[in-house]
């Protein structure tokens, strides 16, 4: 197909979620009930238009002319590839299943018709993310996606820490999106333009240093979405929101921007710059991993559970591999939606039907042995998360298993220091099963240690369970490739992986990891109190910080950008009332004292001088004094006159 | 009517003031519907104004010059003051803008019963004043309006004001009068050392009364005055821009000569006048460090004072800055562009960090103004297309975007007297629709693509970016700006609007959402931003070609 045949799809695809939002929002509250089958539809549509016009043997770019700066065209432009096309299946399946599964989840909520226009403005952004040909348009929906992403989390706004959350997440953003800007721009300078096609072709007119800079501010743009550190602190909290919005945004699509981002630069990271990624991505992916095995609330356990498969991602990119980013992204987006979706269905199994302030529904504490009672929940809780802990013949497995083949193959090119790359990449995956076995084990097994009477846990409707059941099935791993233990299947050579060395002893190494961190796990609930699930008490988090800035603090302890703002924002503010503002202050109280020596002399001498000569004069002299009172018309007048005195002056001179 | 048309804008709002003065009815609703009629006839003749502005043109349309005083004063030659008005793609938009903003501030005055003569006698001299200053295109009569702004402004600050009105006033007052000033004593050193070619040549008699001008004719003048053949006495001298931008205009060996080897200490003349008029101009703008009258203005001041204040006062800064300060200096201004860059980035992350710091919402946004237009600086400073564009944009959004954040900072001001952001909570339950209106103006504020903060931002960090001048890293922490508005809006937003409802003082009754007044004001307002943010176009067609001729004028 010409490119010109590709203007229709990219109106439809941004055009109707667009509109979507307008009209869901508009509709106002009678429009509760259908809101949801509305929105459904429309992404049904997108997903439909996104498959037929899906052509992965050819580039295509529309450009929209946006503005000139005198000779300067600045255009926005679109592109179509295999990229696209994945991302944009990607966004619509998950979009779809959280949609249907949210009819059910957040029935009754009276602002319903305004979630679900928020979920189509989420929709337009992102998919505005994936088309974009170039970074400007990629920038202005990555802000998009940052606004849709705070109208979502605080969706709750009654919620005091929902609403922090939204912000908080929205701020430490803000940040990363500086630097990617700055990247931005620094692009615009060097090159003159954004987009893709004209970055690669001009790429060798930049010096290399330059080159590594502008990576590493692209990089902030990712580190803001996709949560890697130092930025990573809002993920967590932003669980505040809705769950089936974690599913989407949270685990599926939004984070996975920063990765789409990389996938999209990765050609002109430069080998420092990628060096830095992979560095950041360990520590995300490290901190990640052992905040999850901490935490008890079930949502947060699963929001470090995506940083930290973020982290490895971002891994990925830094190996130089963006194909294999790519497919874990993709086999990640099904299995978390699929973790998060199940997570909803066992909040929704244990709330009480008339809230309770001091239960607090999403504490693991207060779980356990719901296998029986939600059976449907529990068997796709555990397909998904054998497929995170990248059990074999789960789709996890495989995309795994091609990152670390893919580090092994990069550290055995560079030397042996940078074998610690992808044996951390193995360590975390161990600590990711671990984690994965205590949340399975403290929710669905054991004895149940609900804290109040009034809980009757039952299995969840249809509408909900069944796009568990989707993400669940696809899960596993003949979606991606035919062999279990070999990654390189069709999926990797959709987006382009060159079939390299395969590396036999990578998925025994990495499945013996596994099983052995499973083990250690399952020894530990024959425990007397297994991962010490009694002795901790739980903390009232209902207590809300009121110290200032408390908003961007994290309930846990990520306090650094918090202590420098603080600090700047208290000492300026002084430094403007004490300093600033007192020089100005004196300055004027030595003008008044001047005024009132000039007064005094002007009434002991000129004023008395001119009495003694002619006294006739003397009401002259009241007059000038009179100009003196305070009056500010008066000093105006005396002004004006100096001024034209002063011209007459140079006039007559 | 069409030939004078711009005299008409001018004039409208001082005959207005005159009728406001003179109108024999005592009942206050009579002066507002005077004043709301000048403006919307203002309101008609910008927007016809709008259609018959020919985009591509980079020059002066609509001119009008009148000869108005023509002084022989002996040694010092003639002087010559021209009422000369046009506009332009820097200028025009900039009309439109405070045509809009003083629309929207009449009708948000329309409570004012208080001394109300007076008040929209005062409003329009304002408003007149204004617009002369933005139409001007002869020094002298630019810095007549200039001042002329100054007296309505302190008197509607000192007499409808907030409970410290005086010291606002004076303050005020004090600082932009110091500014003015400053650039007083350039302009009369400006003044000895340019002529207008084409009257001194008739003077000379090089160029009879009726003959065609020829090219070499500037040059052949120059060479009479370096040669001394022109007796001081035939020196016709002029305030017109166009002839204080041309450096050929200048008389070799005086004062401001470009070449000029004048100096105090060792900083050369011309060096001075530059900062002299950038220092009178960043008052106004303001640039930190001599921003402090503005939060202390705006607080006090009436809401729509607040507005037009905002809105459009600070643009005269900035357009001076285009206009004047970089049009009759630009090489020292290029010189000069790192410091003044740096200044613009200090600006933009000071006001921010002052910004947070606030918890009286309308200091927030005062500081939040010293932080945007920091951005305004900083795209001068670039001296690149972009730049200078963005600027402009930049000055065009804010003053649609300030005078939405005023507006809605009155919203609670008139019903509760109160502006402490921590006395409110939760106010979405009470005021739906004034939350949505705020929500759309903080976040068009913060920087959001699709709203006109972007664009501006955008454009100027660009222009920085490119400017051969600046080094990387001043941009690069000016972006710091855009993580502060985030916060420091997005945080006053929780506060206010999200959770439960509780207000500090009283029950719910006092807060009702916005009446139809209010919507008026705001909803247009809303409508712009956005045009501006997805169409920016719009004001880039129109400025672009001036700048870009501009900008080849300089080289």
């Amino acid at each position: 197909m010409p490119d010109s045949a590709y203007f229709l799809p990219a109106y439809l695809l941004l055009g109707l979620p667009f509109l979507g939002f307008l009209l869901l929002w508009s509709a106002g509250k009678g429009f509760n009930k259908p809101a949801g089958w509305a929105g459904a539809l429309i992404t049904a549509s997108g997903l439909v238009i996104s498959l037929l016009y899906a052509d992965i043997h050819a580039l295509h770019i529309i450009n929209f002319h946006w503005l000139s700066i005198g000779q300067t065209p600045i255009d926005l432009s679109f592109r179509f590839d295999v990229l696209t096309c994945i991302m944009l299946a990607i966004v619509h399946f998950v979009a779809l299943l959280v949609q249907l599964y949210s009819i059910s989840y957040l029935h009754g909520d009276k602002n319903l018709h305004r979630y679900f226009a928020f979920i189509q403005l989420f929709l337009f952004s992102m998919i505005g993310i994936v088309l974009s040909g170039s970074l400007l348009v990629m920038y202005i929906f990555w802000e998009l996606v940052g606004l849709s992403s705070y109208l979502l989390i605080g969706f709750w706004y009654l919620k005091p820490r929902a609403v922090w959350a939204a912000q908080k997440a929205f701020v430490l953003n803000r940040i990363g999106d500086a630097a990617f800007l700055t990247g931005i721009l620094m692009l615009f300078y060097y090159i003159g333009s954004t987009d893709f096609e004209v970055i690669a072709s001009n790429l060798d007119t930049i010096n290399p240093g330059i080159l590594t800079a502008i990576g590493f501010c692209l990089f902030g743009g990712c580190m803001g979405k996709s949560a890697q550190f130092p930025l990573s602190g809002w993920l967590p909290d932003a669980m505040e929101g809705p769950t089936p919005v974690s599913a989407l945004i949270h685990a599926a699509t939004m984070v996975a921007a920063g990765i789409f981002l990389l996938a999209r630069i990765s050609f002109l990271l430069t080998f420092e710059a990628r060096l830095v990624i992979a560095i950041i991505g360990t520590i995300t992916m490290l901190i990640g991993a052992v905040k999850a095995m901490q935490v008890w609330d079930i949502k947060r356990v699963l929001a470090y559970s995506t940083m930290s498969q973020l982290g490895l991602m971002v891994v990925a990119v830094g190996f130089g591999s963006w194909q294999t980013a790519m497919f874990h992204l993709a086999t990640h987006a099904f299995f978390k939606a699929g973790l998060f979706l199940s997570a909803g269905s066992v909040i929704h199994a244990v709330s009480p039907a008339n809230a309770d302030l001091n239960f607090d529904p999403q504490d693991m504490r207060t779980m356990g042995g719901l296998r029986k009672a939600l059976p449907v929940t529990f068997s796709c809780f555990t397909i998904c998360a054998a497929s995170l802990a990248g059990l074999p013949f789960f789709s996890g497995f495989l995309s795994k298993d091609a990152i670390i083949t893919e580090g092994f193959l990069w550290a055995g090119e560079l030397g042996a220091l940078f074998y610690v790359f992808p044996i951390l990449v193995i360590f975390s995956a161990g600590l990711t099963a671990y984690y994965m076995t205590r949340q399975l084990w403290l929710v669905f097994f054991g004895e149940n240690r609900f804290s109040i009477s009034q809980i009757h846990p039952h299995e969840s409707p249809a509408l909900m369970w069944l796009p568990m059941a989707f993400l669940a099935a696809l899960s596993l791993f003949f979606w991606f490739s035919w062999n279990p233990f070999d990654a390189a299947g069709w999926f990797l050579a959709f987006i382009g992986q060159e079939a390299e060395a395969h590396l036999a002893w990578v998925p025994v190494i990495a499945s013996a990891v596994t099983f052995v961190s499973i083990s250690l796990a399952f020894r530990q609930t024959k425990t007397e109190n297994p991962f010490k699930v009694v002795a901790s008490k739980p903390v009232d988090n209902l207590v809300i910080e009121t110290r200032k800035f408390a908003w961007l603090r994290d309930y846990s302890n990520t306090d650094y950008f918090i202590i420098p703002f603080a600090f700047i924002t208290k000492y300026l503010k002084i430094f403007e009332k004490r300093f600033i503002d007192s020089i100005i202050d004196r300055i004027a109280k030595m003008s008044v004292v001047l005024g009132h020596l000039i007064g005094w002399f002007d009434r002991f001498f000129v004023d008395g001088g001119v009495n003694l000569i002619v006294y006739s004069i003397r009401s002259g002299g009241q007059a000038v004094r009179n100009l003196q009172n305070g009056k500010i018309q008066s000093y105006y007048i005396v002004t004006v006159m100096g001024l034209f005195l002063l011209i007459l002056w140079l006039v007559i001179l | 009517m069409i030939d004078h048309i711009l005299t008409l804008l001018i004039a409208i709002p001082l005959l207005g003031a005159a009728a406001v003065a003179v109108w024999p009815a005592k009942r206050p609703e009579s002066f507002r519907i005077i004043a709301l009629v000048a403006l919307a006839l203002e309101f008609l003749l910008a927007a016809f104004l709008y259609f018959s502005f020919d985009n591509g043109n980079p020059g002066h349309q609509l001119s009008e010059v009148t000869d108005w005083i023509t002084l022989p004063i002996g040694a010092l030659g003639v002087v010559s003051i021209d009422y000369a008005l046009a506009v332009d793609g820097i200028s025009f938009p900039l009309v439109l803008l405070a045509v809009v903003v003083l629309f929207v501030g009449v009708i948000s005055s329309w409570n004012i019963v208080q001394k109300s003569r007076a008040y929209f006698a005062l409003y329009l001299l304002l408003t007149g004043s204004v617009i002369g200053c933005f139409l001007a295109q002869d020094f002298f009569l630019f810095y007549l309006f200039f001042e002329f702004m100054l007296l309505p402004m302190y008197f509607l600050i000192g007499l409808w004001g907030g409970p410290r009105r005086e010291y606002a006033a004076l303050k005020f007052f004090i600082y932009t009068f110091f500014g003015s000033l400053l650039i007083l004593i350039v302009m009369i050193a400006l003044y000895l050392s340019v002529i207008d070619p084409l009257e001194t040549a008739k003077a000379v008699g090089i160029l009879g009364i009726d003959d065609p001008i020829h090219p070499d004719l500037i040059s052949q003048i120059q060479q009479w005055l370096i040669d001394g053949k022109i007796a001081p006495e035939q020196l016709v001298h002029t305030f017109r821009f166009a002839y204080l931008a041309d450096p050929n205009n200048y008389i070799p060996g005086s004062l401001l000569s470009i070449a000029s080897e004048y100096s105090i200490g060792s900083i050369p003349l011309r060096l001075l006048a530059f900062w002299f008029l950038f220092v009178g101009f960043a008052v106004k703008l303001p640039v930190v460090p001599v921003h402090t009258w503005l939060p202390d203005a705006h607080v006090e001041a009436p809401t729509p004072i607040s507005v037009v204040l905002a809105g459009i006062l600070l643009k005269i800064g900035g357009y001076g800055f285009i206009r004047i300060v970089d049009g009759f200096f630009p090489v020292e201004a290029q010189h000069s562009a790192v410091p003044l860059a740096i200044l613009g980035m200090i600006s933009i992350v000071y006001g921010g960090f002052n910004a947070l710091g606030q918890s009286d919402l309308k200091k927030m946004i005062a500081y939040s103004s010293v932080s945007h237009m920091g951005f305004v600086l900083l795209g001068v400073a670039a001296f690149t297309a972009e730049g200078i564009n963005g600027a402009i944009y930049q000055m065009v959004s804010h003053g649609v975007l300030s005078a939405m954040l005023f507006i809605l900072t009155g919203v609670v001001y008139d019903r509760t007297h109160d502006r402490r952001i921590d006395h409110y909570r939760g106010l979405i339950a009470v005021m739906p629709q004034y939350t949505i209106i705020t929500g759309i103006a903080f976040f068009a504020s913060l920087g959001l693509p699709g709203f006109s903060g972007f664009v501006g931002e955008l454009f100027t960090l660009m222009g920085a970016f490119q400017s051969e001048a600046l080094p990387v890293w001043i941009p690069a922490l000016s972006t710091l700006g855009i993580v502060l508005a985030a916060a420091y809006f997005l945080w006053t937003y929780q506060r206010m609007f999200f959770g439960a409802f509780w207000y500090k003082n009283g029950s719910l009754h006092v807060l009702s959402d916005l009446t139809r007044r209010e919507k008026g004001m705001l909803i247009p307002l809303v409508i712009l931003t956005i045009l501006l943010g997805l169409l920016p176009g719009i004001l880039f067609d129109m400025t672009g070609p001036t700048v870009e001729a501009w900008l080849g004028g300089l080289e």
